[in-house]
């Protein structure tokens, strides 16, 4: 457990109110952060991040801290958002995981790179795509931006995505192959950044 | 291409997170391969970003009443849990117009004791750009000081204070 | 041709090489006061505190000390906590972080009190932490990039 939250876990689990109100404004912007990759809802995104430390309170006399107070939260946080956007999982057609021929060799790959530079300070575009990065993330299944929000918001690892989302560690790379596939295009057409008649770029070209 | 099949996949991967045989072969794919090097670039470009404006769109959202909601919901809070309001801003002020208007006393009284003070000294009231502020509170921020070197933020006076 | 090869090529190094930055995070040196404030007593500055003079002389308090200091780095988005003389905490996080900007969150936990500004380079925060208590409050002062200022 993350050292400075040990003190007011055990406060907390002790019934003392403050020490639970500090850990709810230590961790709220981010739970509500990855509440909202996965529900795309900022209203929905609200409840349910409500919600987590709703549940986490309510399970705090049985919480012992065999993994790390924040890792928990979050745990709960993915399942509640999970949860609230059932429906739309089951409606839509299961997208395949594997990895075939067709899904590589994409003329457009790059683009966002040599777009955005090196440079991650002063850059006009990027603060562009960050604003656009929500709209693009919401366009996405389900499944898919879960797995990009555990993996680049919580930071989960392979095994720890295989373990939090019940597959394999060989799935859990090639869905990650096709969200970050998804999202990248997704961003290049909320930026304008398409290749031309769907070539690949070649030296000298504008973007 | 089927040798992409292979690694495009494990593109974005962390050290440690392959056998170390993959790894290794990854980057010798990777530096012969235009296509997953392009791949790679975009995936070290988004990645980035992805967090951060998620982050920044949760830093953007007024988060005052939500750590008061969840206290009255898990039962901590003495009051009753207030209405989730539809629009939270709007909503926000509306919950809380008693307080406002509570804040707007001090307020107005420390900015007469800033400018009183600062006429006393015979100072000209500094030009300078004031620091952006955003107020989210229930009513704690009693005064905001606008100063040269950077904002000076006062509490509202406690019921029980033994004042000047 | 080449030179946009090379430039993809150690792109994708970066991307394949120990990255994994879970959040966009800068690290913002800062230089942290706790200070007290008292109304009461002769006129009295802390020689440690000159620097603040300016800034503290619009108050009505007339003496102040220098409680604690600490310079610190503070990771975006990741809070830290700052320890009081009485025991209390104040949350301090950077929200955001750009060339010649930085947005601070201020949380006084105990009192549901919470501040977010924006201030430019140079600019210190100088923000009440406590209420006053016969005569005396106590401070929080933070200051980014102090060595640059």
């Amino acid at each position: 457990m993350a050292d400075d939250d040990l003190p007011l876990v055990e406060a907390a689990k002790a019934g003392d109110g403050p020490a639970f109100r500090a850990l709810v404004v230590r961790y709220q912007r981010k739970v509500y952060a990855v509440a909202l990759g996965i529900v795309k809802d900022h209203d929905l995104a609200w409840d349910v991040a409500q919600e987590a430390f709703v549940r986490v309170h309510r399970s705090l006399p049985g919480f012992k801290g065999e993994s790390a107070f924040s890792t928990w939260l979050f745990r709960i946080t993915t399942h509640l958002s999970i949860d609230a956007v059932r429906k739309e999982r089951q409606a839509q057609k299961e997208d395949m995981d594997e990895v075939r021929e067709a899904d590589l060799g994409d003329a457009a790959d790059g683009i966002l790179a040599t777009a955005l530079g090196n440079d991650p300070g002063e850059n006009a575009l990027r603060r562009e795509l960050a604003g656009k990065m929500e709209a693009a993330l919401a366009t996405l299944p389900e499944k898919h931006r879960t797995i990009l929000v555990l993996r680049e918001i919580e930071g989960l690892s392979y095994e720890e995505l295989a373990e939090r989302l019940g597959i394999h560690k060989g799935t859990v790379m090639s869905r990650l192959f096709h969200a970050r596939k998804k999202m990248q295009a997704a961003l290049r057409e909320y930026a304008g950044l398409e290749a031309r008649d769907g070539a690949a770029l070649t030296e000298g070209e504008e973007p | 291409m089927k040798a992409c099949q292979r690694f495009a996949p494990m593109i974005g991967s962390r050290q440690g997170e392959l056998h170390p045989a993959d790894a290794l072969a990854l980057a010798a794919h990777v530096s012969t391969c235009p296509g997953c090097q392009a791949f790679a670039a975009d995936v070290a470009a988004s990645s980035a970003l992805f967090a951060e404006a998620l982050l920044r769109r949760a830093s953007a959202r007024d988060f005052a009443p939500f750590v008061d909601q969840v206290m009255a919901r898990t039962g901590l809070s003495p009051q009753a849990a207030p209405p989730r309001a539809a629009d939270p801003v709007t909503g926000w002020f509306r919950l809380r117009w008693r307080t406002l208007l509570a804040l707007a006393v001090p307020v107005v009284a420390a900015a007469a004791l800033f400018m009183y003070v600062r006429a006393e000294r015979g100072d000209d009231p500094p030009e300078q750009d004031l620091a952006s502020l955003e107020l989210s509170t229930e009513g704690g921020i009693g005064a905001v000081l606008p100063t040269q070197d950077g904002p000076v933020i006062l509490l509202q006076p406690d019921d029980d204070e033994s004042g000047s | 041709m080449f030179r946009r090869s090379l430039t993809r090529a150690l792109l994708a190094c970066v991307a394949l090489a120990a990255f994994a930055p879970t959040l966009a995070a800068a690290d913002t040196p800062v230089h942290v006061r706790v200070i007290k404030g008292s109304r009461k007593g002769p006129a009295k500055m802390d020689p440690k505190l000159d620097s603040l003079k300016r800034q503290l002389s619009p108050l009505a308090y007339v003496q102040w000390e220098q409680a604690s200091e600490e310079s610190k780095t503070l990771v975006k988005g990741k809070t830290d906590y700052v320890l009081l003389p009485d025991g209390d905490q104040v949350a301090l996080t950077v929200m955001e972080e750009a060339p010649t900007k930085v947005t601070f969150e201020v949380v006084l936990v105990s009192r549901k009190t919470q501040s977010k500004l924006t201030l430019e380079k140079g600019q210190r925060l100088v923000h009440q932490v406590t209420g006053e208590k016969d005569g005396s409050a106590f401070f929080l002062t933070v200051i980014a990039w102090p060595d640059k200022t």
